[in-house]
């Protein structure tokens, strides 16, 4: 669960980054434009990956449930830090992947 | 659309409100009710299976003679405690016994005596059994206001032009905006969750709210084939009245570990205990949300050879609505699973808040301009609104109180706990009527604060249970709740401390501003750009 949150929680930050207006919240420096690009489908990738992952640890019918869940709390974590630590958002999303990487083996 | 998406939540949106807090508590009945019965002995670690199988099947053997149908639930996650059930022999005249549960002191073998409380079963029956209210008419009522919100959860969608552009969109301090935004996002990322609880709540009375349709078009045989469709039994042997010895079912647990590789266990059923036809029914933690037949293993109780069973079969239909019903209640959720239904539920309570709220916020500036003071509706949902969403919270907090500090010899203790609850609410739900709507806000979110913050107190004060010896004993249920009792306090205190910080301080700047600066002042407000933006 916290593996499935952690990584539902970098999909949604690379969402939000591939945005204009939220990229300009987070970061101060600038990021080239092609690598923007490539924000949205890498976090696709990632969420595809997540819901490959909720299936085989918990089957097919509570595995997509879990998923909606997790991205669920994830979304709600973000909005938090967007609104009132929107600098720190970069950090959480690399700490929780190591946390869960950590976790998962 | 926009109208009606706006009336339709304001409606019901009291009733729902009620309903999502109730029923999101009931995602932890178990363990609610478990803290209302702190006559229960704490949580035992390092003990078998087959030790609580032993004591279990004691206690049965002394005390269910002549029964032949025994549960017997195991300690879990949510429930630390041995439990024992059996259905007493009917009563002359009467189809099926009374069923009897005792929690079981592993220490002694012995039943413990609990007061007599509600617990959290009353507490999340109350989401579609309206307490005072008759069966009949709560489900209607409980279907209506269903149908509403499902209705607003649609209309929302529609309404909600840019679903994805503000998909993290939350613009605090900015009024206005903000409960929208609020609002918004509350929907958005539990939108799964809305739609699922709502079409399923839906569904649970099914027979109620389309009796024309299956009293109609079926006759009462029909109708008892489509139940055993939905909901089909397993079955079982019957008792055929020749006594026999049973294997320790502690024993015949070993061939069900061999069958699954592990060492858990849910519950057991034994059919026909004592007699030549014993069979035993070993359930484990559900691995699916609709039905997996591995999940259980029947046993001969005499002869301990594992019997094979045909599986239950469902119809696709069944199975649709067994899976909604298990989504529903969210049974095969696991502790962590548990709390983000816990979560979600919340959401859902706050998005309804917040969509009253919004209510109120968009009228407020036009409200207060008019020269006898705002206007009986206005002044109604605002009142509405104090008394329930800050109100209902702390008529909770009193259930819990109610539980501790009354009597324990008092007669109908049990209903009793309940009016202390809903005496409570009302009382909160008149209150504001008598004060002006920010101190009232300010006031009951103080109270809600402190009643909260106090429980654990009071429960240290009453009972054993408390914080200090829970956690010496690793009971982390016990420790989790009032844990969470706590945490609550404070967020109210939190929501006390920024209500006070951005209501009341604005007022001396205000008053220093010259009368045509307020009106300046208040065509800024986020009235106009907001009718821009969301049309």
């Amino acid at each position: 669960m916290f593996v499935l949150t952690s990584l539902s929680f970098s999909a949604m930050v690379l969402f939000c980054l591939a945005m204009d207006k939220h990229r300009k919240q987070v970061l101060e420096q600038k990021v080239p434009i092609i690598a923007v690009r490539f924000f949205r489908p890498i976090a696709w990738l990632i969420l595809l990956f997540t819901t490959c992952l909720s299936v085989k640890q918990f089957g097919w019918s509570i595995g997509i449930s879990v998923l909606f869940g997790a991205l669920t709390v994830a979304t709600l974590l973000l909005i938090l830090l967007l609104t009132y630590r929107a600098k720190i958002v970069p950090q959480v999303a690399i700490a929780l992947s190591l946390a869960a990487s950590v976790s998962f083996f | 659309m926009k109208w009606f998406h706006t009336w339709v939540g304001l409606i019901v949106g009291w009733v729902l409100f009620f309903m999502f807090l109730t029923g999101t508590l009931g995602y932890f009945y178990q363990e609610i009710t478990r803290w209302m019965e702190p006559e229960r002995p704490f949580i035992e670690h390092k003990i078998s299976n087959e030790a609580l199988l032993d004591i279990a099947q004691a206690y049965l053997i002394k005390n269910a003679q002549g029964v032949d149908e025994w549960d017997i639930m195991l300690p879990n996650a949510r429930d630390q405690n041995l439990r024992v059930g059996w259905r007493k022999p009917p009563e002359p005249g009467k189809k099926r016994g009374k069923y009897q549960q005792t929690v079981l002191d592993i220490k002694t073998g012995d039943s413990v005596e609990s007061r007599a409380t509600g617990g959290g079963r009353l507490l999340y029956r109350m989401h579609y059994r309206l307490h005072y209210l008759s069966t009949k008419i709560s489900y209607w009522i409980v279907g209506f206001c269903s149908m509403l919100m499902l209705l607003a959860v649609i209309t929302g969608v529609v309404i909600h032009k840019k679903i994805f552009t503000d998909f993290f969109t939350f613009r605090a301090k900015k009024g206005l905006l903000g409960w929208l935004d609020i609002h918004n996002v509350l929907s958005v990322i539990a939108l799964p969750f809305h739609f699922m609880i709502t079409y399923s709540g839906l569904l649970f009375f099914l027979f109620t709210y389309m009796v024309l349709s299956t009293n109609l078009q079926m006759s009462e045989d029909e109708y008892s084939e489509m139940r055993k469709e939905i909901f089909p039994r397993s079955a079982h042997l019957e008792s055929v009245n020749q006594p026999k010895e049973m294997l320790a079912i502690s024993h015949l647990y070993q061939q069900v570990k061999n069958t699954w590789h592990t060492g858990e266990l849910n519950y057991v059923e034994v059919f026909a205990a004592g007699d030549i036809n014993a069979q035993a029914r070993f359930v484990r933690h559900e691995t699916d949300i609709t039905y997996n037949p591995e999940d259980e293993v029947m046993v001969s109780a005499v002869t301990g050879e594992i019997i094979l069973q045909k599986p239950k079969e469902y119809t696709v239909t069944g199975m649709i609505h067994n899976g909604f019903f298990s989504l529903h209640e969210g049974h095969f959720a696991g502790s962590i699973t548990r709390w983000v239904y816990f979560i979600t539920g919340l959401i859902g309570t706050a998005m309804i808040a917040s969509g009253l709220i919004l209510w109120t916020t968009k009228r407020k500036p036009k409200q207060l301009k008019n020269p006898n003071g705002p206007d009986f509706g206005y002044r109604l949902v605002e009142q509405l609104n104090i008394g329930t969403i800050v109100g209902l919270p702390i008529a909770i907090a009193m259930y819990f109180y109610a539980n501790r500090l009354l009597p324990l010899e008092m007669a109908n203790r049990l209903n009793w706990e309940a009016n202390v609850m809903f005496i409570s609410w009302a009382t909160l739900l008149l209150y504001p009527a008598f004060r002006p709507a920010p101190k009232a806000w300010y006031e009951q979110l103080n109270l809600a604060a402190f009643v909260y913050m106090a429980l654990p107190v009071v429960n240290a004060l009453t009972t054993d249970k408390h914080l200090l010896n829970s956690i010496s004993k690793q009971d982390w249920t016990l420790v989790a709740f009032d844990l969470t009792l706590f945490a609550i306090g404070s967020f109210f205190a939190f929501a006390a401390y920024k209500y006070q910080a951005l209501t009341f301080e604005k007022k001396p700047i205000k008053k220093v501003i010259n009368p045509r600066d307020v009106i300046a002042d208040e065509s800024l407000l986020p009235l106009r750009p907001m009718n821009k933006e969301n049309g």
